[in-house]
């Protein structure tokens, strides 16, 4: 350290503290207003969960002489609801079709899209898929909603390829279906991104010896292309698995009408729905804690894992 | 034919190139025609609006329907909400990330463990949905703007994105400005922050885009229409299936405050009403976003190198 800074840090050890507590001050300073907002906005809500252990009342503080402490009698109470194991398997089972359909599209669409020898040909189409995730969620599911009634755009599709039309949107049957096909709409362009650029980036020169061998085009996608984007999609893939208690939230909130409620009901609706409308702060802090937990270990063990597979951390 | 892309596979079969090329307009065409479509039904004529069959170009022209929206107060209101929104989220978000990310690559900080382990906790677990609304509540946010602007001018993975770029400008410029007698916050904003002008760019425009977007904090915590940005007044109109025409002959609902003027557009459908209010609160970012689209690649491969 004295050395990168010789020419600064007086040799004296009384100035050269003084001299490093003033740097210390001022570069504290300068976080302060991240640190504080995130000391206020993340961490003190970490310790409102102590409400999931008592009844609490609106008005009551977190902590308080008339706090009712009752352990885990709400945990308790959703393990033996029926809504426990509605919402966990309807949580899982829609981020998990999501993962299973969702993730293979932007890699096609990338492979696919480094086959266009036009370069505005290829432009086009890509600014194209990108629009999709441009427009806002509440857009989406409006639009979705207006085209998924009797006489709306899909439903007319439908009946054109001789289909019968049916309100879409209330079938519970149908609700995955368009909860992953709309997800995928609006996310395979943007996270074709990567894909497409490490595609760029891999070595001409591998190519051009796979065709002196006599590789078709077909052949070079499978031997030199997809291994060179393998270990990204090992890394998104673990990416994703960290996510798979963290369904789409407010899309499906956008999205659900009562009568599809026992497939599209997730963690997080239904502690929007019974929490922030309904008032049951203690039950559903009860529930988002044990999300938080959940989601905490698939994200921390992903990210080991990705560190692994990588050898880089985040710091 | 212009520029080649060097790894584009040759000596493929022109039947196979076909396909491929179909495909992808195929694609393109799915991604971009629900936006085409609720754009020409907009401005269609309002009968051949009525019953939607309007797919390839406008039947007719009508400009009525953004007529009898751009008179509509509470949409303005909203939508100068969500500038305001937006604009002071960014201003805030590039201040808080620089001057914290700043510290970070500096060598002279004490304690940086400890303040990277510190930024780092939130990413991983969160204090959930419930607490984090009582707590905003108890100190005084619910119905203010605050709600919005104080949880949106923070980021801890912009700030890790922000301190990336920071330590790949070279320590000597740092050194040689401290000899010139210059301090942390001459450093920061002379030397840093001129060249981190492309990391800040993505950061901006991520925050812009998300805030234009954003409707679910400020569903929990502004009931006051006045204070609503325009993707809540979007989701009464198109989710909760408030009739826009409805509510303006008989002014109730609060969203609008102009009754009279409503009555002579009875002939307006209420979806075609919906379509333009989609193309209204939309064409921004429709405008912008092939500008913008080079700063999220962008974003994304900054957030890769480290992610």
């Amino acid at each position: 350290m004295s050395s990168t800074t010789a020419g600064k840090i007086p040799k004296r050890s009384k100035e050269r503290k003084l001299m490093l507590l003033k740097d210390n001050l001022e570069l504290y300073v300068l976080m302060f207003p991240a640190l504080f907002v995130i000391l206020v906005y993340c961490y003190i809500p970490m310790f409102g969960y102590v409400i999931a252990f008592q009844d609490y009342t609106a008005g009551a503080g977190f902590w308080g002489a008339n706090t009712k402490w009752v352990a885990f009698k709400h945990f308790i109470k959703f393990y033996e609801s029926i809504f426990f194991g509605r919402l966990m398997s309807n949580t899982l089972w829609l981020s998990f079709l999501n993962l299973i359909w969702g993730f293979w599209v932007p890699i096609v669409f990338a492979l696919l899209l480094n086959e266009v020898v036009h370069t505005g040909y290829k432009k086009a189409i890509q600014t194209a898929s990108y629009l999709p995730y441009f427009i806002s969620m509440v857009t989406m599911c409006g639009m979705l909603i207006s085209f998924l009634t009797t006489k709306g755009l899909i439903n007319k599709i439908i009946v054109a390829f001789g289909g019968t039309a049916k309100p879409w949107r209330n079938l519970p049957k149908s609700f995955p279906t368009i909860y992953v096909l709309s997800n995928i709409w609006k996310s395979f362009g943007f996270n074709s991104i990567l894909y497409i650029s490490v595609i760029t980036s891999v070595d001409t020169s591998l190519y051009e010896s796979a065709r002196l061998d006599g590789a078709n085009r077909f052949q070079q996608a499978i031997y030199i292309t997809i291994p060179s984007i393998l270990p990204t999609i090992a890394i998104m893939l673990i990416m994703a698995v960290g996510s798979l208690l963290s369904a789409n939230t407010d899309m499906i909130l956008l999205l659900y009408v009562p009568s599809t409620y026992e497939v599209a009901d997730v963690l997080g609706t239904f502690i929007y729905r019974e929490g922030i409308l309904g008032g049951k702060f203690s039950y559903t802090t009860a529930i988002g804690l044990i999300q938080s937990i959940i989601n905490f270990l698939l994200v921390f063990v992903a990210n080991n894992i990705s560190d692994i597979v990588t050898g880089a951390g985040l710091f | 034919m212009s520029k080649r892309n060097p790894n584009h596979i040759k000596n493929g079969s022109v039947t196979a190139s076909v396909i491929i090329y179909l495909i992808l307009a195929l694609l393109a065409i799915i991604c971009v025609y629900p936006m085409w479509y609720t754009i020409i039904i907009s401005i269609s004529r309002p009968i051949a609006a009525r019953t939607l069959d309007v797919y390839l170009l406008p039947k007719g022209l009508y400009w009525g329907s953004y007529g009898q929206l751009v008179v509509d107060k509470q949409m303005w209101i909203c939508y100068g909400n969500t500038i305001l929104y937006a604009g002071v989220c960014t201003i805030g978000m590039l201040a808080t990330c620089a001057m914290c990310a700043y510290p970070l690559t500096s060598p002279l900080l004490a304690g940086k463990r400890i303040v990277v382990f510190f930024i780092l906790i939130p990413m991983y677990f969160s204090g959930g949905l419930i607490p984090q609304y009582i707590w905003l509540s108890k100190l005084g946010m619910y119905n203010t703007r605050w709600a919005i602007i104080f949880p949106g001018i923070v980021s801890m993975w912009y700030i890790i994105l922000v301190r990336t770029y920071f330590a790949s400008i070279p320590e000597s410029l740092r050194e040689s400005a401290r000899i010139d007698g210059a301090n942390n916050f001459q450093i920061l904003f002379n030397v840093y922050l001129p060249t981190s002008k492309p990391i800040l760019a993505v950061i901006a425009i991520y925050t812009i885009v998300a805030q234009w977007n954003s409707w679910f904090a400020a569903s929990i915590y502004l009931v006051k229409q006045n204070l609503q940005p325009l993707q809540l007044y979007l989701r009464r109109i198109l989710i909760l299936q408030q009739n826009l025409t409805q509510a303006m002959e008989s002014g109730q609902g609060g969203v609008t405050s102009d009754t009279s003027e409503g009555m002579e557009q009875m002939a307006l459908s209420a979806d075609q009403l919906k379509y333009t209010m989609i193309v209204v609160s939309t064409l921004p970012i429709m405008v912008v976003y092939p500008f913008f689209q080079k700063y999220f690649v962008k974003g994304v491969m900054v957030g890769s190198l480290k992610g």
